[in-house]
């Protein structure tokens, strides 16, 4: 390990957990990927997309994922930490691409961890 | 645990083809009743019958074989069927539910003893913390993989429980996505590792944290703690439950 090499920065910020199904499309593309486009696009610090293998939701179906894990509807939730300046960016998207599903939010504390940019 | 006594028998009849949530509506009263501790319920399906739309419902009738009556039975003090009852009513819908006295002469034994209790020194209750750890599949730390060193370092550090997430997609601190192939390969994966315990002994563990994560995210959270099952074994080698906790 190169000790040292890492930045360590402390601060709040919020966590939005936006569920749907893994069918739901935005424009022709999968919803999980048009919205961790448009996280990145905004400088979000962190998202990722987790696929359950069982769950229902909003439209109160049973959701699983078959074993042919690309063709099923299977729950998914997403995480995404951000600003609340970026949250307020980005709660209009969601409000019109997520047509079916739920988003929660909360006050989260954040440690971060960077490499120096002389390492990378 | 049903006492012998005074009880009272509840029956409630419905039509086999009805759902709730997608499933059959008796499924869906059974696990009511089972997450709300009632003693024991039954349901039996009957070969024909009718209800109150005074349609003949009977396997004879292809048409309408996938409507025969169902009947679900339980016993139970009758406080505990009180505060049940109007959540029930809701669920039976259109079914009927009838109510009878009855005396309990010997109330059914469990068929296994009941599992020792959870030590005293492990439970955990009311306001913890969640910590969630985001880093990437391919860091890894003295030539482990991260993740799994992090859940070694967790258990050896007494914390409560963690569950490891790889994500199907993501990017983050430790990475970031690329724009024109998004669809990350299993070898590029985001992990999160999500632990729950007390905010001492989660703050506690940080300092293990900021010796072995480089690059990543560290998201602390208040939860409650609604139940913490522990699976006492024989053994001395215990192993933790994961709690259940919500935010």
């Amino acid at each position: 390990m190169r000790k040292g090499s890492s930045v360590k920065e402390q601060f709040t910020a919020r966590m939005l957990r936006v569920h749907f199904g893994e069918d739901d499309r935005w424009q022709g593309k999968p919803l999980h990927e048009a919205i961790l486009a448009k996280c990145s696009e905004l400088g979000i610090v962190e998202a990722i997309v987790l696929r359950g293998i069982e769950g229902y939701g909003s439209a109160s179906r049973i959701r699983h994922a078959s074993h042919w894990s690309y063709s099923k509807d299977a729950p998914i939730q997403m995480s995404i930490i951000a600003t609340e300046e970026q949250i307020a960016k980005l709660t209009p998207y969601l409000d019109a691409m997520v047509e079916e599903g739920l988003v929660a939010a909360s006050t989260v504390e954040v440690v971060r961890y960077s490499r120096t940019t002389e390492q990378s | 645990m049903l006492q012998p006594g005074k009880a009272v028998k509840v029956t409630i009849y419905l039509s086999d083809g009805a759902t709730h949530h997608g499933v059959p509506l008796y499924s869906s009263i059974l696990d009511f009743l089972f997450f709300r501790g009632v003693a024991g319920a039954t349901v039996t399906k009957g070969i024909a019958g009718f209800g109150a739309d005074h349609h003949m419902h009977t396997e004879q009738l292809v048409e309408l074989s996938d409507r025969l009556p169902i009947k679900i039975e339980f016993i139970e003090a009758r406080e505990k069927v009180e505060a049940i009852l109007g959540k029930l009513e809701e669920l039976a819908g259109s079914g009927l539910i009838e109510m009878q006295e009855t005396t309990v002469a010997k109330p059914a034994q469990l068929s296994k003893p009941a599992r020792p209790l959870t030590p005293a020194h492990l439970k955990i209750e009311g306001k913890a913390q969640i910590m969630r750890i985001f880093v990437s599949e391919e860091d890894r730390w003295k030539s482990k993989p991260l993740h799994e060193a992090l859940v070694e370092a967790m258990r050896a550090n007494d914390i409560a429980g963690v569950t490891v997430y790889r994500g199907i997609l993501g990017y983050g601190a430790h990475r970031r996505m690329h724009k024109d192939k998004p669809l990350v390969s299993s070898h590029h994966g985001s992990i999160m590792l999500s632990a729950i315990d007390s905010a001492e002994k989660l703050r506690a563990f940080l300092p293990i944290v900021d010796q072995m994560v480089e690059e990543g995210l560290v998201v602390f959270s208040d939860v409650d703690i609604v139940k913490y099952a522990y699976r006492a074994l024989d053994t001395d080698k215990q192993e933790p439950a994961p709690a259940a906790a919500k935010e």
